[in-house]
């Protein structure tokens, strides 16, 4: 591992979680470490039912682990908070309020201002593009607009780390390409902190700064790679960096270890 | 401009022909009957009055108290004792509907009780009624509570039961504690099944008034047909049928239509990942 000299942002330590009594029950996660640095962009790949959903939930607090502990900053984290705000994979926004008031929900809940919910929903609604959209309700966007909409009520609360569950995994691949390179550029910009979780590859080796691999159920940590970062390729379109031969290389090996996973199945 | 106009004439006619077609059945059914009666006299007016002799007797009844009031006080009586007993209905069966599908403790607790209550018909309850309340409003009200109160409940806690996990946690990860969670997420998205627990409540409270009212009372709809029977008025009988029956579908076509208005957000589902 490297990065070791400080403290990370988010750290699971020997996570292990059971679902129904241990041993007879079902283990999705078996004692699995990782750390998450400030800045960094952790993508996990893994075969369907590997777990690494269960991993986020826990790594959000909305679920207890049943070993093994989450720490931010070091420190024990405590209940689910905006300061480790979720996108998930359906959304999840709330069908009865407006793009504005779903933003905007956080923030009313942390007690901010209201004049200062306005600065904050305005400039969101500008960087995710969904200025004219603001009075709209989630039944009336597409899907790419709903996790837009999503991913704007995370980032408006500023959170310190951002878990995405397969965020663009209900999307179709056009759409997806589009996120995946506004994504790309918000992490750029913003630095923001992000456990990511995908099972496509490519998605993995475009985003991530390094890829954990998971195993089979019950998911283990199978392999962790580290990838170039702030590379050209990175900036361009997805398109364009899928053909730079360290992609290649990347999607190559990462692939092969989830195929192996897939198979043994 | 042809197409669009050809288009446009064929959609708002499939939109109206639910609306044609009840509309004709209505007037064919009409028609039957006054062939029926006024025009071949195959039945008898004492077993079925003319559409011409109902509405005459309709008229007259506006006009004219009968039994103690004219329609309108009959009408206006048995609205207000439902308006109570489904009031408090709501009022209390929501709440505990969303109660129970929010804290199971309270669910175990009080599902019992609520289970073997629901079962006992509205009018098992009428001669208790009398008892604690006489011959009085609140006797028909909660007649009309019994009967609206189970598919408050049942309806409201459905309705919170099939909220789909991940809204309540996103609510939480936001920040969300329980009061937040519960007026801004669930019982928002809950309020369609809510909305469907009302118009069953509604209904059942309607048709358990009328009931209660045959059997006590000195005014209302049901009182007025039970005197009409007992005068051997069967127009008197029939127009109180058909007063029944119409405000019943009034007051759900109001009730559908403030759902369109309360609830905005439930429009279709015009473009997906376009």
């Amino acid at each position: 591992m490297q990065n070791q000299q400080s403290t990370p942002k988010l750290e699971l330590r020997n996570i292990t979680k059971w679902f129904g009594p241990k041993d007879t029950g079902v283990c999705a996660v078996d004692n699995c470490s990782l750390a998450v640095q400030k800045g960094e962009f952790i993508c996990v790949v893994g075969p369907s039912g590997c777990g690494k959903s269960t991993l986020m939930t826990v790594g959000a607090g909305l679920e207890q682990p049943t070993e093994g502990e989450i720490l931010v900053d070091g420190k024990p984290a405590g209940p689910p908070g905006p300061q480790r705000s979720v996108v998930f994979q359906k959304f999840a926004l709330f069908p009865s309020e407006t793009v504005a008031q779903n933003i905007k929900f956080g923030l009313q809940m942390c007690g901010v201002d209201a004049k200062e919910q306005e600065r904050r929903l305005v400039e969101q609604l500008k960087i995710m593009k969904l200025e004219q959209f603001r009075d709209a309700y989630p039944s009336e966007l597409s899907g790419g607009m709903q996790q837009r909409v999503a991913i704007a009520r995370s980032l408006v609360m500023q959170p310190e780390i951002l878990l995405m569950d397969e965020p663009f995994g209900a999307l179709d691949a056009q759409t997806r390409t589009i996120l995946q390179e506004e994504v790309q550029r918000l992490h750029r910009e913003h630095h923001y902190t992000v456990l990511f979780i995908t099972h496509s590859v490519e998605e993995a080796v475009y985003l991530g700064d390094r890829v954990i691999v998971m195993s089979r159920r019950p998911g283990r940590i199978k392999k962790e790679i580290s990838l170039p970062r702030d590379v050209v390729w990175k900036r361009g379109d997805i398109e364009v960096a899928a053909e730079h031969p360290d992609f290649i290389a990347a999607r190559r090996e990462i692939w092969a270890l989830v195929r192996e996973e897939i198979i043994a199945q | 401009m042809r197409i669009n106009f050809l288009n446009r004439t064929r959609s708002s006619d499939s939109s109206r022909l639910p609306l044609i077609y009840g509309a004709g059945s209505l007037l064919v059914l009409l028609i039957l009957w006054t062939l029926s009666t006024s025009v071949l006299g195959w039945i008898d007016p004492m077993t079925l009055p003319s559409p011409a002799e109902v509405v005459a007797r309709f008229g007259n009844l506006i006009v004219e108290p009968f039994s103690g009031s004219t329609l309108a006080g009959h009408v206006g009586a048995s609205l207000y004792r439902w308006a109570l007993g489904v009031g408090a209905a709501v009022l209390l069966g929501v709440p505990v509907g969303i109660l129970f599908a929010w804290l199971p403790g309270f669910r175990a607790v009080f599902n019992p009780i609520f289970e073997v209550l629901r079962y006992i018909p509205p009018f098992a309850w009428v001669p208790i009624a009398i008892l604690w309340f006489g011959a009085s409003t609140a006797t028909q009200a909660m007649v009309v509570f019994i009967a609206a109160f189970p598919a408050c409940v049942i309806n409201a806690q459905l309705g919170v039961q099939q909220v789909d996990p991940i809204l309540v946690r996103a609510a939480r990860v936001l920040g969300a504690g329980q009061g937040a969670m519960l007026r801004r997420v669930v019982v928002p998205v809950a309020a369609p099944a809510i909305f469907t627990g009302l118009r069953i409540a509604i209904s059942n409270g309607w048709m358990a008034l009328v009931g209660a009212e045959l059997v006590v009372g000195k005014v209302g709809l049901g009182f007025l047909i039970s005197q009409g029977q007992n005068n051997d008025s069967v127009s008197t009988i029939f127009v109180g049928i058909i007063a029944i029956g119409s405000l019943g579908v009034i007051i759900d076509t109001l009730l559908q239509r403030s759902e369109t208005v309360l609830l905005p957000w439930r429009k279709p589902r015009a473009q997906r990942d376009g």
